[in-house]
């Protein structure tokens, strides 16, 4: 197995909690893999560790990026070596027009691949090119000028954190097709969502509950369980002893 | 003596073009304009409709611009104002009348490019008659010595369904000492759009008092000011509007970022005396939001060049 992104014994703690604990994970290079469980499963702060955010370096344990132990690298250098996250609830930028945002991280600036990035999440780049980054922006279309930013950087690997949240479900087909598109480039997708139809277009599915990965198959094994079983447990998180049963896995 | 003139006039168009001018403007006879530097008028074009009557003082120019009742100025107007000595005063004091149904657009840069002790007095008498406008951006470009002390001063009337817009910038070199004032009253459906953008470094100290009073019915006003404060730098940003017509409406937005050992104060006052009227207001002062950094970072840039987007995009 070709591993772009290995997960080794990671913890990080918040307050007197355990937010991720005794975490491992595998990413296959090219692939899309979907982590899913329920909210405050620990998604969006695996995602923020991930990429080394600020208030997110781990107590314990270590990252690779590409063979490379990243756990201690600045997000900048980890962007530099080709991993790039997407918010769930991206910043506004006052003054920066849109055409400008996408093409901060494309590695050859050009107009018509802005153009094509827009196209890729269903917005005329004659309507949104010259448009600011603010809050003069509806929520769903900050989140695809998100999207479109990201895929313009052509990315080895890049971490969707909800990419279907604020989005219609008219356009969530448009997302994942994008979603697609970044693998049909040759980047690794790894996709965090609480909603099981968008797992269905991944390689491999993981399921988070309560800071750790517990099962691991096929999106559709994953999404059967986290339907029957994740949504109607109440305490958002598992009962360590059924934790402890449950990482023998399906 | 004339070649003294020629190479004053060339310094003052090399700093007009460091400042973002287009020094071709000066040159086009389509473009009304006016260079003045010191308490000398190096060069004036008027065009039909504009009438510009410069009149040189002890310390500065007194200035009278007109623009024609029924005129639409083309070509916004190019003003280049300055002190290229290290030391010295510059007081301009401007009255621009804009006559009804007539319009311009007029771009000022101020340069002090090798400033060490230099003041800097504006005094703008503002009346834009009945269904006009006036738009005026006034950009400066200093050295990075900070010894300069800009005071302008802007009063006047925005007139019946008029509008007048002013945007001051200061972004390039250091500020030194900025002193603004606005206060500006706005009659029967007229627009007023105040809007101020200030980098401040080093020891700088940024004072802006901005005042809109709508005095007629459906009057508007929107004072907006950005100052990003860094090094040991002050601010205190006062911003007044006042509704006392039926309908009126007025929005104060005030923000500044700090950074360093900076010091910020933000002080909106709004004022509704008619129960029509209706005056909002937001302020916030704090650091640069870390998530924009991040973001940023996370395309590949590095802490200081994502903060320099992010600065760069407040003040543009």
């Amino acid at each position: 197995m070709d591993v772009i992104l290995k997960v080794e014994d990671l913890w990080l703690k918040k307050g007197n909690k355990d937010i991720i604990k005794n975490f491992n994970l595998d990413i296959e290079r090219h692939l899309i893999s979907v982590v899913l469980g329920v909210n405050g499963a620990g998604k969006s702060s695996l995602a923020y560790v991930l990429m080394g955010l600020s208030g997110y370096k781990p107590d314990k344990g270590r990252i690779f990026f590409k063979n490379k132990n990243i756990t201690g690298l600045s997000v900048t250098k980890r962007a530099k070596m080709g991993m790039t996250l997407a918010w769930q609830t991206p910043a506004g930028f006052e003054g920066l027009t849109v055409k400008d945002y996408i093409m901060i991280g494309m590695k050859n600036k050009s107009i018509f691949a802005v153009k094509d990035a827009l196209g890729s999440v269903a917005l005329d780049p004659i309507l949104y090119m010259n448009r600011v980054v603010d809050k003069s922006l509806s929520g769903g279309e900050r989140k695809r000028i998100e999207l479109a930013a990201v895929y313009a950087m052509h990315p080895d690997l890049v971490i969707l954190d909800e990419p279907d949240s604020g989005i219609d479900i008219l356009s969530l087909e448009s997302v994942k097709r994008l979603i697609k598109g970044f693998k049909m480039n040759g980047s690794t997708v790894l996709l965090i969502t609480h909603r099981d139809e968008v797992a269905d277009i991944a390689d491999k599915a993981f399921l988070m509950c309560s800071g750790s990965i517990i099962r691991d198959g096929t999106p559709g094994e994953i999404s059967d369980y986290f339907k029957n079983e994740c949504n109607s447990c109440n305490h958002k998180g598992m009962p360590e002893q059924n934790l402890a049963k449950e990482k023998g896995g399906i | 003596m004339v070649a003294k003139v020629i190479d004053e006039y060339a310094e003052m168009m090399n700093a007009y073009e460091q400042s973002g001018g287009k020094i071709g403007e000066f040159s086009n006879p389509n473009v009304p304009s006016i260079v003045i530097s010191g308490n000398k008028v190096l060069g004036k074009n008027e065009v039909k409709g504009l009438i510009i009557e410069p009149t040189p003082t002890k310390d500065g120019v007194d200035v009278k611009i007109t623009v024609k009742s029924g005129t639409k100025i083309l070509y916004p107007m190019a003003l280049c104002f300055g002190v290229l000595p290290k030391d010295g005063t510059q007081i301009i004091n401007m009255e621009a009348i804009i006559e009804d149904n007539a319009g311009m657009n007029a771009i000022s840069h101020c340069v002090f490019p090798n400033a060490r002790h230099i003041i800097h007095k504006m005094n703008y008498d503002v009346h834009i008659g009945k269904h006009s406008f006036f738009r005026y951006e006034e950009v400066h470009f200093h050295g990075e010595q900070g010894g300069v002390e800009v005071v302008p001063f802007t009063s006047g009337t925005v007139g019946e369904g008029s509008y007048f817009k002013s945007t001051f910038t200061l972004k390039e070199g250091r500020v030194g000492k900025l002193d603004i004032k606005y206060d500006m009253d706005v009659e029967k459906n007229g627009k007023l759009e105040l809007y101020s953008k200030v980098w401040a470094k080093g020891n700088d100290i940024v004072n802006i008092e901005e005042k809109g009073n709508l005095e007629g019915e459906e009057a508007r006003a929107l004072i907006k000011s950005r100052v990003v404060l860094q090094d040991e730098s002050h601010s205190k940003v006062v911003s007044v509007v006042n509704a006392r017509a039926p309908y009126s409406r007025g929005h104060v937005d005030c923000m500044e970022v700090v950074q360093d050992n900076a010091v910020a104060e933000a002080v909106p006052i709004v004022g509704v005396s008619n129960h029509l009227a209706k005056v909002t207001h937001e302020a916030a002062i704090g650091s640069l939001d870390s998530k924009e950094i991040e973001t940023l970072e996370a395309r590949g840039l590095s802490e200081d060049e994502a903060i320099k987007v992010v600065v760069g995009g407040l003040l543009k």
